[in-house]
């Protein structure tokens, strides 16, 4: 296979450049130091890759068999318009990440896992600009009225609170929830790559072989640093315990269920090639992924506490103290980490706003059910808007003022408006009426 | 019974696959070393995560070959891939699994323009020796040189 490098007109780089200077203020020390942290390897660069001699026909779907489109204009406006809206969504997680990342970066405890993150974060970038060049390098006045420069200018302006999914508005209370993320939520993105490699729109294919590349990284970022916390834990340290990482996995995993989408849907990219798996089944597979992971997780813990255990044995207890709550070997139910609930903490899907806890129970009462949230959620995030903004949202909901559906189209609950240069916060927060598309911006980009 | 080659699926490594090859070097060297595959695996799948890939059969891992393609390490300035970790779960062996993931790898290691691959045997493993013999590997003319400190 090979790689075709691209970079975006001057003027889009420079914007996307001056992006980075403000919400990746250590890159320069990343550049200096990439050598010490990862010697030989390639140096980051922020450009577009393209791999070439990918399969040039539609491989699921309607039109499967027939050539891929190279072109927006070639394709019908329901299917191009599936495309960009994947296209933006996609280049909105990756600039939201960096952004989330940024706030608790400096916390970490480990200088490797740190410069770790920081490594994925400038990647993460590099996959934004890699949605970007899509945009701009096509035209896709045919399914929007606005401009690739203003949909370019719209998805650099947005912040933490107005991205497009959820996942990507959720303040970062501790590097726990930088590694964390890593874990769960790049998952997630992993999934949504994959499935876009199959694209039938070919640019977006050719885009996604080095994103899978860079996002394998992106896991290991995640779940390295989680399995080292375990081991820590068991021994006795109390930077961070089980019950903290419990936590970030019920803050997390919900909103990463929902990233799949509605699990009713999917269908409709299915049949227009865009995907080869429909909502439900992609999530399924993504939520056994999770408790495959958290099953590690358990196994290395109780083998760093009982040393003497072999692997057979450690499953075994791992089984039997999961399954009945006794503890062995002086391991207890509650110092094991557990999948929760798929239905659990869901403002999107199926499960929206019900009162389903974090192993399925059922709650009637909703005092109880933010009684058992609060028990189950990390301190920290409770006290933060996104959790303030569900709760009122779920309240007004039980007492019948809002519907399920309008509650979901005001998750996020605040949007951008107006004009704000990409570079700095003046965003202005409101409350959000569900609204088709986002508004227009008028940030002007840098002069070429 | 004896997997045959349709049952044994060869796909690249990922980071769930850690505690797995843990287990793998565990049931051979006898050791439980995770924090050596955390460290091992981070850098494969850094490098380059298509290179290095695990054979799993009924869903388990058991095996895995790691590896990857470099160029300037001891004056070889063309790229070169090398094969440098492998296990087979010993359950599982005599069923061609460390003949199909190095396989897989070949194909990758072409894809990235290597032009030979290259692996550094200890002689005392004669069936190691033996297996990169059987799969077309010949005596190279880099010798190894090693001295106390």
């Amino acid at each position: 296979m090979s790689v075709r490098t691209a970079t975006l007109p001057k003027k889009f780089h420079q914007a996307v450049e001056s992006w980075r200077d403000a919400y990746i203020p250590d890159y320069g020390f990343l550049m200096e130091n990439w050598e010490k942290g990862f010697p030989h390897e390639p140096r980051f660069e922020l450009c577009a890759y393209r791999e070439m001699g990918m399969c040039d026909e539609i491989e699921c779907g309607e039109w499967k068999g027939r050539p891929k489109y190279t072109r927006a204009a070639d394709m019908v406006p329901e299917q191009a318009h599936h495309v960009l809206g994947a296209l933006r969504a996609q280049a909105s997680t990756e600039f939201g990440s960096i952004q989330q990342h940024r706030l608790t970066l400096a916390r970490a405890q480990d200088e490797e896992e740190q410069f770790w993150i920081l490594r994925m974060m400038a990647e993460e970038l590099r996959h934004g600009y890699q949605m970007l060049h899509l945009l701009v390098e096509d035209d896709w006045t045919s399914v929007s009225k606005e401009t690739s420069a203003e949909m370019f200018e719209d998805i650099l302006s947005m912040n933490t609170g107005s991205h497009l999914l959820g996942a990507f508005n959720i303040d970062f209370d501790s590097f726990v929830d930088n590694v964390v993320f890593c874990a769960l939520i790049d998952r997630v993105g992993k999934y949504q790559l994959a499935m876009q490699k199959v694209s039938a729109y070919k640019p977006m294919a050719e885009s996604m072989p080095k994103m899978l590349r860079e996002e394998a990284f992106h896991l290991a970022a995640g779940v390295v640093p989680m399995r080292r916390w375990v081991k820590s834990a068991a021994q006795g340290d109390v930077y961070v315990t089980m019950d903290v990482l419990r936590r970030a996995v019920n803050k997390w995993l919900p909103r990463g269920l929902e990233m799949f989408g509605d699990e009713r849907g999917g269908g409709t990219n299915v049949r227009f090639g865009l995907k080869p798996m429909k909502n439900a089944e992609s999530q399924r597979l993504y939520r056994e992924e999770v408790g495959r992971l958290l099953h590690d997780l358990n196994l290395r813990y109780v083998r760093a506490r009982v040393k003497r255990l072999s692997r057979a044995a450690a499953e075994t207890l791992v089984t039997e103290v999961l399954a009945d709550r006794e503890t062995r070997e002086g391991i207890r139910f509650d110092d094991l980490l557990r999948l929760p609930h798929g239905d659990f903490f869901r403002r999107r899907g199926v499960p929206a706003f019900t009162l389903v806890g974090v192993e399925g129970e059922t709650f009637t009462d909703l005092a109880l059910y933010l009684k058992h949230l609060a028990e189950q959620l990390p301190e920290s995030y409770l006290a933060g808007r996104d959790f303030r903004e569900y709760v009122e949202l779920l309240t007004r909901v039980h007492r019948g003022e809002v519907t399920i559906a309008d509650a979901t189209g005001r998750m996020p609950a605040l949007r951008r408006v107006g004009g704000a240069c990409s570079c700095s916060k003046a965003v202005r927060w409101v409350r959000d009426e569900p609204v088709p598309a986002p508004a227009p911006s008028d940030i002007a980009l840098p002069p070429a | 019974m004896p997997e045959t080659a349709s049952a044994i699926h060869i796909r690249p490594v990922d980071e769930l696959d850690i505690d797995a090859i843990t287990g793998i070097d565990e049931k051979i060297g006898g050791s439980y070393r995770p924090e050596v595959w955390e460290r091992r695996i981070g850098y494969y799948l850094r490098r380059d995560p298509e290179a290095s890939v695990v054979a799993e059969v009924g869903g388990r891992v058991v095996g895995f070959m790691l590896g990857e393609v470099r160029s300037g390490d001891f004056g070889l300035e063309e790229p070169t891939a090398w094969v440098e970790v492998l296990g087979v779960d010993p359950q599982h062996r005599g069923q061609a699994i460390g003949r199909l993931m190095l396989e897989a790898m070949l194909d990758h290691f072409r894809d990235e323009g290597a032009k030979s691959v290259r692996t550094l045997v200890d002689e005392e493993m004669a069936e190691i020796g033996g297996f990169f013999r059987s799969l077309g590997f010949q005596p190279s003319t880099l010798r190894p040189f090693v001295k106390p400190l």
